[in-house]
Order: C-alpha cells, then sequence, then structure tokens
C-alpha cells in the first residue's frame, strides 16, 4: 500500500485550463480552476454526472475538502475519482476495443445533449477501461451546450477513433503502430490515401474522411477563398449534431475487424498441448493465485486468456493480459466482455513495448512504468523471445521478475515442437538457452516455490516468489 | 471603406468571439472539420463551401490568382 502523503500532477494532465488531475497515494482527485468552475458548476449541479457513473458510463467523482489534498494551487473546487488499477492507451487496444471506446463517447455525448451538456473535445484518451468495460473519465469535458455550435472535436473523432477503425476495417490495416507513433491519431488526410476506391462510396467514409480531408487541402491550398468570418460563425443545428452523433454511433457498431484468422487464433484449439497438460498449468495458476491473492496480475503473452480467466476465478482481483497477436486479443476481449470480467486483454510487443512519450516524454507513461502486478504469469512466452527475437534468457527472466514480486514462468525446452519450429529455418545460436540457465537465473533473484515439470518435451512450471528480496 | 466607429467594431469583435464558443478556445476543430460542419448543418453552410471552390474553379482561368498561398487556416495544427 502506497501511503505517501504528497499529491503528485498526473504527467499527462495539464492541457485543460480548467483543471488537473493529481494522485496522493492510491487516491485520485480532480481539480478545478475558478475558470473552470465556471461551465463546469452547471454541469455538477445538474446531477449529469452522478446519473452517468450510476449506470456505469463515467467514472464516479465525489466532491471533496480541498484540504484533503493539502489544498493545492489554482484549486477553486476538489473532487475525488476511482483509482483504476491499471490505465491503458487507445493504441494497445485491439479493434472491438477501440471501437467499444468510440461507441461510449458517442453515447455519453447523446446522454450529455439531450440534458443541454456538450463535450468539449473527443479524445480517445478521455476513455479507458474499468475491467473489460468502457468507462468515461475525463469529468472536466462536460460544458453546457450552446445553441447551435459545431461540434468541435469532429476532426479530433475522426483522427483518433474512426480513421484508425476504418484503416483496420476497410484497408485491413492494424493501425496501433502509426497510432502510438503518431499518438494523437491518425490524420484524415493520410488515411483517406489509403482506403480502397470501393470503400469511398460508403456515406460515412466519403463524409467523415474522404471530403474532411478534401475540404482541408482545398481550405489550406487555396487560402484567399477561405472566408475564416464565415467559419468562425458556423452553427450546426442541434438536431444535426443529434443526428450526425446517431448517424456515427450505428455506423461504427457495424464495423468489423479485418477478416481472416490469425496464427494464434486457433491457438488453444490447434497447438503442440495436451490436454491433461493444459488442466495441469490451470491448477498450477489457481494455486499460485489462491496463495498469493494478488489484486493485479499481468499474463504477459495471454492469447485468448484462458489462464487470464483461471486466475480470476481463482480471485486474482484484475487480470491486465499483453499479446501481441490481435486476433488473439479480439477472443480475449470478446470473453472478458461476455463474462463482464475485470480483464483487459492489451496488444504489446515484448521487444518493443510501449515507451513513455508525448509532451515531455511523460504524458503517457510506458509499459514498464504501468506494469507492476502483484503477480504474474509467463506461460508459453519465453521461447518466442529468447528464440525469436534473440533476447538472451538471463535479460528476459529478469525482465518478467521486475513486473511482479510473485509468479509463474513457464520453460519450453530447445527439444519441444513449438522451439523446433521457430528453429526449422534458421541456426541454432542459442547455447545458453537451457534449463540450467533458466533455474538458476530465478534462483539468483526468487525463491522457487515449486517447479513442476508438465509436459513430456520437459516443459516446466516455475513458480518464483521475490517477496524476501531487499529492493 | 467607410470606417466603423470603435464601439461597433468592438462589438463584432466581442459577438465573434463569444460565437465561436467557447470549446474552439480550447481544441482547434480544424478547417475540413469546419467545412464539413457547415456542408452537413445547412444550405447557408453549404454556400460557404460552394464559394471556395467556386473560387478554385475561377482560378483556374485566371492566371494572376496562383500569387498567395500563406497557408491560411491550416488543419494541420
Amino acid at each position: 500500500m502506497n501511503t505517501a502523503t504528497k499529491t503528485e500532477t498526473d504527467p499527462g494532465s495539464f492541457r485543460d485550463p480548467a483543471g488537473q488531475v493529481l494522485h496522493l497515494g492510491n487516491r485520485v482527485f480532480r481539480t478545478v480552476t475558478d475558470h473552470g468552475w465556471n461551465g463546469f458548476s452547471m454541469v455538477w449541479d445538474s446531477g449529469l454526472i452522478a446519473d452517468m457513473s450510476a449506470d456505469g458510463l463515467v467514472l464516479s467523482l465525489q466532491q471533496v475538502d480541498p484540504d484533503v489534498a493539502g489544498n493545492p494551487p489554482n484549486t477553486a473546487h476538489l473532487f475525488e475519482t476511482e483509482k483504476l488499477p491499471f490505465v491503458s492507451w487507445p493504441f494497445e487496444w485491439s479493434f472491438s476495443m477501440l471501437k467499444s471506446a468510440a461507441c461510449l463517447h458517442l453515447d455519453v455525448h447523446l446522454k450529455a445533449l439531450a440534458r443541454d451538456f456538450t463535450l468539449s473535445d473527443a479524445s480517445a484518451y478521455n476513455v479507458q477501461f474499468r475491467g473489460s468495460r468502457p468507462v468515461f473519465v475525463d469529468h472536466l469535458s462536460f460544458r453546457p451546450y450552446v445553441d447551435g455550435e459545431i461540434w468541435a472535436g469532429h476532426r479530433q473523432f475522426c483522427e483518433q477513433f474512426i480513421n484508425p477503425l476504418v484503416l483496420a476495417a476497410k484497408a485491413g490495416v492494424m493501425p496501433n503502430a502509426w497510432y502510438r507513433g503518431a499518438q494523437e491519431g491518425l490524420p484524415t488526410a493520410d488515411v483517406s490515401r489509403l482506403i480502397p476506391l470501393r470503400h469511398k462510396f460508403s456515406w460515412s467514409v466519403f463524409m467523415h474522411i474522404v471530403m474532411q480531408a478534401r475540404l482541408d487541402r482545398a481550405a489550406v491550398s487555396g487560402s484567399e477563398a477561405v472566408d475564416t468570418g464565415a467559419m468562425s460563425k458556423a452553427r450546426l443545428p442541434k438536431t444535426s449534431l443529434v443526428n450526425m452523433l446517431k448517424g456515427l454511433r450505428s455506423w461504427i457498431a457495424g464495423l468489423q475487424p479485418p477478416p481472416g484468422a490469425t496464427v494464434w487464433q486457433d491457438y488453444a484449439g490447434n497447438n503442440s498441448y495436451a490436454s491433461s497438460e493444459a488442466s495441469e498449468k490451470l491448477r498450477l495458476v489457481g494455486e499460485m493465485v489462491a496463495d498469493v491473492e494478488p489484486g493485479l496480475l499481468l499474463d504477459v503473452g495471454c492469447n485468448s486468456g484462458d489462464y487470464s480467466l483461471a486466475a480470476l476465478e481463482a480471485g486474482a482481483g484484475q487480470v491486465v493480459g499483453f499479446d501481441v497477436d490481435f486476433g488473439a486479443l479480439e477472443t480475449a476481449f470478446a470473453r472478458g466482455q461476455a463474462r463482464d470480467l475485470n480483464f483487459l486483454p492489451l496488444h504489446f510487443d515484448a521487444a518493443n513495448p510501449s515507451p513513455d512519450q508525448g509532451w515531455a516524454q511523460g504524458e503517457r507513461a510506458g509499459f514498464a512504468v504501468r506494469a507492476k502486478g502483484d503477480a504474474v504469469l509467463a506461460l508459453a512466452f519465453i521461447h518466442h523471445l529468447a528464440i525469436g527475437k534473440n533476447i538472451p534468457l538471463p535479460r528476459l527472466l529478469n525482465w518478467l521478475m521486475d513486473r511482479a514480486p510473485e509468479g509463474i514462468i513457464e520453460f519450453v525446452p530447445k527439444e519441444d515442437p513449438m522451439v523446433q519450429r521457430l528453429l526449422a529455418l534458421r541456426e541454432d545460436i542459442f547455447d545458453s538457452y537451457s534449463f540450467e540457465t533458466f533455474i538458476t537465473m530465478i534462483r539468483a533473484r526468487a525463491e522457487i516455490v515449486n517447479d513442476v515439470q508438465i509436459s513430456e518435451s520437459g516443459r516446466r512450471l516455475v513458480r518464483f516468489s521475490r517477496r524476501q528480496e531487499a529492493d | 471603406m467607410k470606417r466603423l466607429p470603435i464601439f461597433a467594431i468592438s462589438l463584432i469583435a466581442v459577438t465573434l468571439v463569444f460565437q465561436t464558443g467557447p470549446a474552439q478556445a480550447y481544441l482547434d476543430p480544424g478547417t475540413g472539420s469546419i467545412l464539413l460542419q457547415m456542408l452537413l448543418g445547412g444550405v447557408a453552410g453549404g454556400l460557404v463551401v460552394f464559394k471556395l471552390y467556386w473560387t478554385r474553379i475561377k482560378g483556374w482561368f485566371s492566371p494572376a490568382a496562383k500569387s498567395s498561398d500563406d497557408g491560411q487556416g491550416s488543419g494541420d495544427t
């Protein structure tokens, strides 16, 4: 438990002049400045946020005495909000996760408009996942609606939601690497160039991507023709805005991830495991979770989530899964949503995880900062990194043990058919890849709680505990 | 052009700022997005967009019109 007594400003919270997010130990606060209170007081007094948080759409918020957080500067009013066990970024989400976040953003906007409020932006970073459900987290985005105003967040909504979804659904290209690089979304002009012609005839693709990109280009290249006076007076009747949001909502809900099963999508039913092996792994995971009772368990290489689900059933508070395969992540997310589990499967490449990025490289914390749990699972994982990506085994094990004080790491020997497949087309340069190296490295940092052989090929599950480690 | 009194200019400026709305102070909506919404928002908006294209079409027939390109109103912000 963190018992810090000093508040820290969230490094990603600086753009909004209306207020900031503060952390104090395990508590999260929102400051509202005098300037921000002008609009937000109306939002707060209306009960909009209380109603939407009761429906699970918006993170809960309670007004508290500024004294609770040591009277932070520029704070006219102080609120406390719920602390999420794990924060993720849109470029770490699978297609269906980004789609569900987009739908939530539109639902929240429509419900606000029905009560004469609106959202000042349309950022995908306004959304987080609580378990498998998206939740709107940026309370200060709400403000009173001004009759006839345009949708100021439209371009941002396109860049951060529509463009990546359309790139995946219509061009079959997963947007995550590009999204991560650009951070604020995919430029409409670029995505417009990449969409196959036949998809450009869809009304939504045409208007929100092709037409918007053309108008942007026309306005820039023909500057003498841009009537900025008329633009600043642009009006969008409320019914048009509501219809646009509703139209986008139903269109986005119908978008599908790129077709074709990926390598890992059939993995659970099409791999070299014998079923007794899988049941032994499930038993060992359940046993570890029952002993450790982790609030946050990280499942590195979660695939479609078999062991994440087993960990949740055994009592883990929340499981965050990480996998490189989009097909497996689609399955994992669908399983979590169907049963409303505290399971967050995220996209990541272990050889190149999310870096610290954004303004001053502090705005969006990277994997190393965030991925600290109470327990870690790395099942059928290390050979992909050690053999597939030439990561030295000792470094890999240290990196895995840095994730949590307790955990299970599976050793997959060279003789295993899965490793043989990785070595089939390349020279075996991995002399140090052995169980001896593996167990020696773990023992150097942790106590071995148990070491169980689970397959005839020599796969072993090693449970470690570095609770006694003096770091 | 007849010079307007300071008061009238201030009034127009204040009105324009007010009509821009508080959201746009926080987030640049982008030129293409505004024009698109004018187009979707009604006939009056549609005319502004039409005018934009019409000026360009006229430009093709007038060699003198290809002078300035100061990037005003760029959506790339």
